[in-house]
């Protein structure tokens, strides 16, 4: 009932988009107070709200394997399945970053590779700094950034096995996207014609 | 139309006989079959100990409202620490655990409980359909400007903090608490010195019965 994906969504990588979280942690989030107070009965909206009031990222921590409110929040927008405009609103928002990085991973885990290599790149020019629950229950500082780049790169974040990402080469050989263009060019080309004069 | 052996309308020459609209009593025949039949049906069912069939001519109620988040706090812990009587009733509302008002029922756990409210029997008490509202993108651009402008609220409100201010009220929150604390004292301590004095009178009664005037003992 408040447990089931919602009626109109869409098969994410051939399965049930809220299976992307394996079945042992799922239903650890289920049993989670934040889940059954604060998540119960929330559109996309309230999602945001609640993304709003987040303090830090993670995936779980303790002894007892705790599920963060970050990953009660990811769980109920895979349920809901907000569309690709919605997604796209909240990346392109800047005001709110834990909001941001939700909505980052959130694309990661369902959306083809060639568009998360574009719409995720330009989040590597936002330096701001997050907070992120380790597994062993501290917090530790990381920045939007290499949360992104660790979406990029790795296959296990925040306690989820990401779906597999095709290699940026092996897309621009094949002419899906064009070369990678770093935001650091600019400044390497301007560092070495200085050191040149 | 039906016609004698004379190929005449058979009714024609009977007008003075009384004539059945044979629609409306054909319809109410079939009803009454069909009722015997879903009753007899049933009847099986429950002797088999199985529930009677659900069938779709029967009309499903339509939930009015959506599902809905908790709108306020849900309070598991107002009980934590203190002491309830408890009636040793069958009713649902005296027995100790947490009381849901609407369902009248007792759940003895708070995971239960938050089970409980967010399950499919309640809601259906509040007349609640299961699903969520769905929406568009509409909702969610106008929900970030919302949001931007409490932000922005929220930081305007900070920029006029004042230092000295915020110390002075500060200094004057602490001292009406002084206050109280010493109002609540002085009253604890007039309630025990009252209440040693009924308390005499109490041990008077006691000594004409028991002969004694206090439990405890009277060594220093």
């Amino acid at each position: 009932m408040a447990n089931r994906t919602v009626a109109t969504a869409q098969s994410i990588h051939g399965t049930n988009p809220q299976y992307l979280i394996e079945k042992a942690y799922r239903q650890r989030i289920y049993d989670s107070l934040y889940w059954k107070e604060h998540c119960f009965g929330l559109t996309v909206t309230g999602v945001m709200e609640k993304a709003v009031d987040l303090n830090s990222i993670g995936g779980c921590y303790g002894a007892n394997r705790k599920p963060t409110e970050f990953m009660c929040l990811m769980l109920k927008m895979l349920q809901l399945q907000p569309d690709r405009q919605m997604i796209d609103a909240l990346l392109d928002q800047t005001d709110f970053k834990y909001l941001r990085a939700l909505a980052a991973l959130y694309f990661r885990l369902t959306q083809p590779p060639k568009d998360v290599y574009s719409r995720l790149e330009p989040l590597y020019r936002d330096y701001r700094k997050l907070r992120m629950r380790t597994s062993d229950g501290p917090f530790e500082l990381t920045h939007v950034d290499e949360f992104v780049d660790s979406l990029l790169r790795e296959n296990f974040v925040c306690y989820i096995t990401l779906p597999l990402l095709t290699k940026r080469i092996a897309l621009e050989d094949a002419g899906a996207l064009p070369p990678r263009i770093s935001p650091l060019d600019d400044e390497y080309e301007s560092s070495s014609s200085d050191s040149e004069s | 139309m039906s016609t004698n052996a004379y190929g005449e309308d058979k009714r024609a020459g009977e007008s003075f006989r009384r004539n059945w609209d044979d629609d409306t009593y054909e319809k109410k025949a079939q009803d009454r079959e069909q009722k015997t039949r879903t009753e007899e049906e049933d009847e099986e069912r429950r002797r088999k100990g199985l529930k009677p069939r659900v069938r779709n001519s029967e009309a499903k109620p339509e939930r009015k409202e959506l599902l809905q988040a908790h709108k306020h706090a849900i309070n598991l812990e107002g009980m934590v620490g203190k002491t309830q009587v408890v009636q040793a009733s069958v009713a649902a509302s005296g027995q100790p655990g947490f009381y849901c008002k609407v369902c009248d029922v007792t759940v003895k756990d708070s995971m239960s409980y938050l089970d409980h409210i967010n399950g499919r029997n309640h809601q259906r008490m509040l007349n609640r359909s299961m699903k969520v509202a769905a929406e568009t993108i509409d909702d969610v651009l106008a929900k970030l400007e919302d949001l931007r402008k409490a932000k922005q609220r929220h930081n305007m409100a900070s920029a006029d903090y004042n230092f000295h201010e915020q110390v002075k009220l500060q200094q004057q929150i602490d001292q009406e608490k002084k206050l109280k604390r010493k109002e609540a004292r002085r009253r604890h301590q007039e309630a025990r010195a009252q209440a040693e004095t009924t308390d005499e009178t109490k041990s008077d009664a006691m000594e004409l019965v028991l002969g004694i005037s206090s439990f405890g003992s009277t060594k220093k």
